[in-house]
């Protein structure tokens, strides 16, 4: 009678700890590997990248953000957060004093030694630095989990992937086409295949003619575009509307994407930022390379 | 005092000339003649250990001055030199208290004594009025003067002074070779390089004569500054007056 | 009027108290202003509890883990290049020298960027460029040194050709780097007193230097004649100029590898105070130290304040506060 009392009891007391740990503790493994565990779910949060602002409304917790860097301009609300400093020097002061218990840095964007020292003080961060689709998946209902919207996270994680491998089915069996991906302007800039955009081509049947390139962005001339000679040309520009960058390739008459007028534009902030909007500017990315296969 | 023993002195891609051996005694002053490049400047400075010799040695009150220690022999002899640089801005005052350096200690900051030599021979220069000017405001009679009167705080036993009568007009000349002659008198060594022939003769009593080859000769001043030496040494025709007790040299010209 | 106070009494202390006395208030000043400005408004009494071991958490860290430790790095920083300036002008006896003219600056930058390209750690980067300067040190002084005897002319020649090589180097990595990494290369490049944790080193070797530098002043300010007059005087040169080459070079790696390459304090600032104080470098090297540093301590200040939450880089401010200020002493001098 006495042992099974005690077995009981431990047992109880066993499960009540367990629960309790459950309970207050949140655990996530951020994009550089590391475990991140909250006591319990982020109330406050400060994001330090503009994509990373997009991910955590996208997840869900927008109202939990207590301020952003500057260049946070999607969605609308988050113009109205309070700012921080910018992505790559932020005002370490400002941060400390909004009290915050989550801070979402990048980590190949922010200045290391801000991030080491804030780190030192204590603040719980989450190194968030995406690279592919299913990041941007994963980043979502890992942010759900620490935010505790774990239910608009995961849909929107789900969605997303949903979105995706349609896409993918769709276009699995269409036919390649060349193409250029053009991110800067002065230098001229590309990507190599290792970078989001260029899943983004493969997605839609699309080669990225400079995927080979060592660096993930690469400088390169006006003659490697012409060697190339890619079908099709892909660019954002300065700004959500600006076409210049693809005007500027019309003096070169012998390109085939210029003979065949497959000048195509994309709103940079739909694909070149790691977030669900990147659905859209795949979606959008298709279309085109399908009007390029079009003009054969 | 000072003295040269097998003294050559070194002048890069000129071939080794005729070592030098004298003594310079308390009380005498010696001039140093040559023609422009001949060495003066550089016999001079080896003399004072700033520059090496090539062969030989020159000893300061028995000693070999390239053992000694810089401010050892700071403490004994003064240089005048022929260039006085643009050195930072100082005031006239600050550059005459630059002669005290050699007996201050590194620790320590000048003394109101310092300031009481460097004051006193600024006054025997005539250039106390000019005190607290900065040193690039002077015309070049009166920063040669300067430099005599920084020379003068150091209170030296020896002197080495190159064209010490420079930019100076006549009232100054004489006044600065008087200064050095009342030296002489008081006991120090005073050595000078001069191109002024008859200075030379006025004034000192030993001369050593530096020709552009090399060679060298020295001793009493009379047995010196004669015609066909000088004649030699400047490779110019002179003509010798006497005059009132003093020998003059003048050169002789085809409009004479 | 430069000389116009030394005149009646030259031997007298005041004469290096007084001005000493007043930049050390001003550095107290800045120091002050330092620690009670920010993004986080911290009142007087709120400081004065923190001061004494109590006040707000926010606050403690705030006062001694951000700005406190950032306050002094800059004053050290500022203070390593004003002195550094200052050896530079006698050595080189000349003006517009200031502590990068030899390349060192350049060292230490090749020796960063090679580090941040490489990926290695905050502490990896301030090694390596400490050690890139010391090799550029060392290596200008070696081939200046050449046929045994040098002048200040050939070491300048020297230092600037070295230099050029160094920024040459620099132009290249920046245009090979990876965009991503740019930014913080730049940063670095500029000067920016953000990332500087411990000052301690720094200060160590400002105020280990400061002391050596004493009994050396009025040997500098006969070396400042030149080298010949020096020597006649009783100056050992040779060892002298190395000694000054040394601290020069110890002085500007660890200002640099504190805080970047910050620019113009190390050239104006000697300048400044010599407009007012005159030329005793005995008088001109601790003013340079307490000047300097209060300078970068008021600028890094500006710099995190103003346009906060904005941060600027703290070499631009220093010019925007020292350009000004110098005209205007210049202008008065004359």
């Amino acid at each position: 009678m006495g042992r099974s009392l005690t077995l009981v009891c431990t047992l109880l007391l066993g499960s009540v700890l367990i629960s309790a740990q459950a309970h207050a503790k949140v655990c996530v493994t951020d994009d550089s590997g590391a475990q991140l565990c909250l006591p319990k779910t982020a109330q406050r949060i400060i994001a330090l990248s503009p994509g990373a602002t997009e991910l955590v409304y996208a997840a869900g917790a927008g109202d939990k953000l207590v301020a952003a860097v500057s260049f946070s301009d999607y969605p609308d609300a988050a113009k109205k957060l309070p700012r921080v400093g910018s992505y790559n020097r932020f005002d370490q002061e400002a941060i400390l004093a909004l009290k915050p218990d989550l801070l979402i840095g990048w980590l190949s964007g922010n200045p290391r030694e801000q991030l080491s020292q804030l780190q030192t003080l204590g603040m719980p961060i989450y190194y968030s630095e995406l690279r592919s689709f299913e990041d941007v998946a994963n980043s979502l209902e890992r942010f759900g989990k620490l935010a505790g919207t774990t239910n608009t996270a995961n849909t929107a994680a789900a969605d997303f992937r949903y979105g995706i491998k349609k896409l993918r089915e769709r276009y699995t069996k269409a036919s390649e086409v060349s193409v250029f991906q053009q991110i800067w302007i002065n230098p001229l800039m590309t990507v190599n295949n290792e970078h989001i955009i260029s899943e983004a081509t493969r997605i839609c049947g699309g080669v990225n003619v400079f995927g080979d390139l060592p660096n993930l962005t690469a400088r390169i001339d006006n003659e490697a575009v012409l060697a190339a000679n890619p079908e099709a040309i892909i660019a954002g520009g300065m700004g959500e509307e600006n076409h210049d960058w693809l005007k500027d390739w019309r003096r070169f008459s012998g390109l085939t994407a210029v003979r065949k007028d497959n000048l195509f534009f994309i709103p940079p902030s739909t694909l070149q930022r790691p977030t669900p909007r990147l659905l859209q500017g795949t979606t959008l990315l298709c279309q085109h390379l399908d009007t390029a296969r079009g003009r054969r | 005092m000072l003295a040269a023993t097998d003294l050559v002195i070194d002048i890069p891609e000129r071939k080794s000339g005729t070592p030098l051996s004298f003594d310079v005694k308390a009380g005498e002053i010696w001039g140093i003649l040559g023609p422009n490049g001949a060495g003066k400047t550089t016999l001079l400075h080896t003399l004072a250990g700033l520059k090496k010799p090539r062969a030989g040695s020159v000893n300061l009150n028995n000693h070999n001055i390239q053992d000694l220690r810089r401010k050892q022999v700071a403490q004994q002899l003064a240089v005048v030199f022929q260039n006085n640089g643009e050195g930072f801005p100082a005031t006239v005052l600050e550059t005459a208290m630059i002669g005290r350096h050699p007996f201050i200690a590194p620790w320590d900051i000048e003394t109101a004594d310092d300031l009481a030599i460097a004051r006193q021979a600024l006054q025997k220069l005539e250039l106390s009025n000019l005190e607290s000017r900065l040193v690039s405001t002077l015309s070049g009679g009166e920063r040669q003067r300067l430099a005599i009167a920084t020379a003068l705080s150091q209170s030296p036993k020896l002197w080495l002074a190159d064209e010490p009568s420079n930019h100076l007009d006549l009232k100054h000349q004489v006044q600065i070779m008087g200064l050095l002659a009342e030296q002489a008198d008081t006991g120090c060594g005073v050595i000078l390089c001069l191109h002024d022939l008859n200075l030379a003769a006025h004034w000192c009593d030993k001369i050593l004569l530096l020709y552009p080859t090399g060679e060298a000769r020295w001793g009493d001043a009379n047995a010196m500054l004669t015609v066909p030496a000088l004649e030699r040494l400047y490779d110019q025709k002179l003509s010798m007056i006497s005059s009132e007790g003093q020998t003059y040299f003048t050169p002789i010209s085809s409009r004479t | 009027m430069a000389g116009a106070k030394s005149n009646n009494n030259t031997t007298s202390l005041p004469r290096f108290f007084t001005p000493l006395l007043v930049l050390f208030v001003f550095t107290l000043g800045t120091l002050t202003l330092a620690i009670t400005t920010g993004s986080v408004h911290i009142s007087n009494q709120e400081l004065w509890q923190v001061l004494h071991g109590g006040g707000e958490p926010l606050h403690r860290t705030l006062v001694f883990e951000l700005r406190l430790p950032r306050a002094l790095s800059a004053f050290a920083a500022g203070g390593l290049l004003a002195v550094a300036g200052a050896l530079m002008q006698v050595l080189l006896r000349n003006p517009l020298a200031d502590p990068y003219v030899l390349g060192l600056s350049g060292g230490a930058a090749v020796g960063a960027l090679l580090a941040m390209l490489s990926g290695l750690s905050a502490a990896a980067v301030s090694g390596s460029a400490f050690i890139g300067a010391m090799i550029s040190a060392v290596t200008v002084f070696g081939l200046a040194h050449g046929t045994g005897s040098w002048t200040p002319t050939r070491l300048l020649l020297t230092g600037v050709v070295i230099a050029s090589g160094w920024g040459a180097a620099i132009t290249f990595m920046l245009a090979v780097s990876p965009s991503d990494q740019l930014p913080g290369m730049l940063y670095w490049l500029m000067g920016d007193l953000a990332y500087a944790r411990s000052p301690w080193m720094a200060l160590t070797v400002l105020a280990i230097i400061s002391v050596v530098m004493l009994p050396l002043g009025r040997s500098l300010n006969v070396l400042a004649r030149g080298q010949m007059q020096a020597s006649a005087l009783g100056v050992s040169v040779r060892p002298l100029e190395w000694t000054i080459y040394i601290s020069a070079s110890l002085l500007t790696a660890f200002a640099v590898t504190t805080a970047g390459s910050i620019g113009f304090v190390g050239l104006i600032v000697p300048h400044m105070l010599r407009l007012v104080l005159g030329n005793d470098q005995r008088l001109i090297l601790p003013a340079a130290a307490l000047a300097g540093g209060a300078l970068l301590t008021l600028a890094d200040t500006l710099a995190r304040t103003l346009i906060a939450p904005e941060q600027l880089p703290a070499g631009v401010i220093t010019a925007l506060i020292g350009v000004p200020s110098f005209l205007y002493l210049l202008h008065r001098s004359r």
